[in-house]
């Protein structure tokens, strides 16, 4: 599906799949490849977010705050499972005399799977991809470029949709400043 | 509210918040337990179709899930 892209556009996703993986996030997921768009140089959908003064600092205090979930092993969890009447340290005491101190923390601890490997794409990433295609194409342009990207994003679900409207990114008000950027780099 | 009531309360709440948190905090207890298991049963030299049967999951599920953490 990358034939068309330009070459910013494939330096996004690569820089997202690096963006993902220094996260030690499982799947390429909308966030990622909005991290990564700040850091193509001179590229349309930077100039886009530049307009609607989204700067890549604004968006990762964004996303650290929605990734606030406790840590698996937190008190959160021991709280959460009181409350079913299931006591997280008398399953841990168990577990420990059987297998050894610090056997269940052991396996509670999230694995940083695909490290060095193929990263797959979460399904919201995919989907904004393929609706930077149906954008160009709306827009009568032949090739996929960053700008496309970015429109593709705040279609639908998504962390970097929701960063992006919270910051009053809209779709059509994007679109249009798109158009005209474009317009003004034939023209000019 | 002594403790235990108050560990009923939460428990019976109609809350999404409490219930969905709990049902979470035990899915993640789930799968550090099973994971373990898992370790186990390899280490005491259980094929992936053993594990597969006594987790009632197919023996490909079992496999794809763990092969990476466990060998």
């Amino acid at each position: 599906m990358f034939e068309r892209f330009t070459e910013k556009a494939r330096t996004v996703v690569v820089l997202a799949q690096e963006e993902c993986r220094q996260r030690g996030d499982q799947a390429i997921g909308t966030e990622h490849l909005l991290l990564a768009l700040f850091r193509v140089p001179e590229n349309l959908a930077a100039m886009v977010l530049d307009g609607f003064s989204v700067r890549r600092a604004d968006v990762e205090a964004d996303l650290a705050a929605r990734w606030t979930t406790p840590p698996p092993d937190g008190a959160a969890d021991a709280d959460a499972l009181a409350a079913l009447g299931i006591d997280l340290d008398e399953v841990r005491r168990r577990v420990e005399e059987a297998f050894g101190p610090g056997a269940l923390d052991r396996a509670r601890t999230p694995k940083r799977r695909f490290l060095g490997g193929h990263i797959p794409f979460a399904k919201e990433a995919k989907k904004a991809l393929e609706l930077a295609l149906r954008e160009a194409l709306a827009l009568k342009h032949n090739y996929i470029g960053t700008e496309h990207i970015l429109l593709g994003m705040l279609h639908g679900e998504g962390a970097a949709h929701d960063v992006l409207v919270e910051r009053g990114v809209l779709l059509d008000v994007a679109r249009v400043i798109v158009d005209e950027l474009v317009r003004g780099r034939r023209a000019g | 509210m002594s403790e235990a009531t108050e560990v009923a309360a939460a428990a019976s709440s109609r809350d999404p918040a409490i219930g969905l948190a709990g049902v979470a905090a035990l899915r993640r207890l789930l799968e550090s337990l099973e994971e373990l298991q898992v370790a186990n049963a390899r280490a005491q030299g259980w094929s992936w179709q053993q594990i597969a049967d006594a987790l009632s999951v197919s023996r490909q599920a079992v496999h794809k899930k763990y092969r990476r953490t466990v060998a």
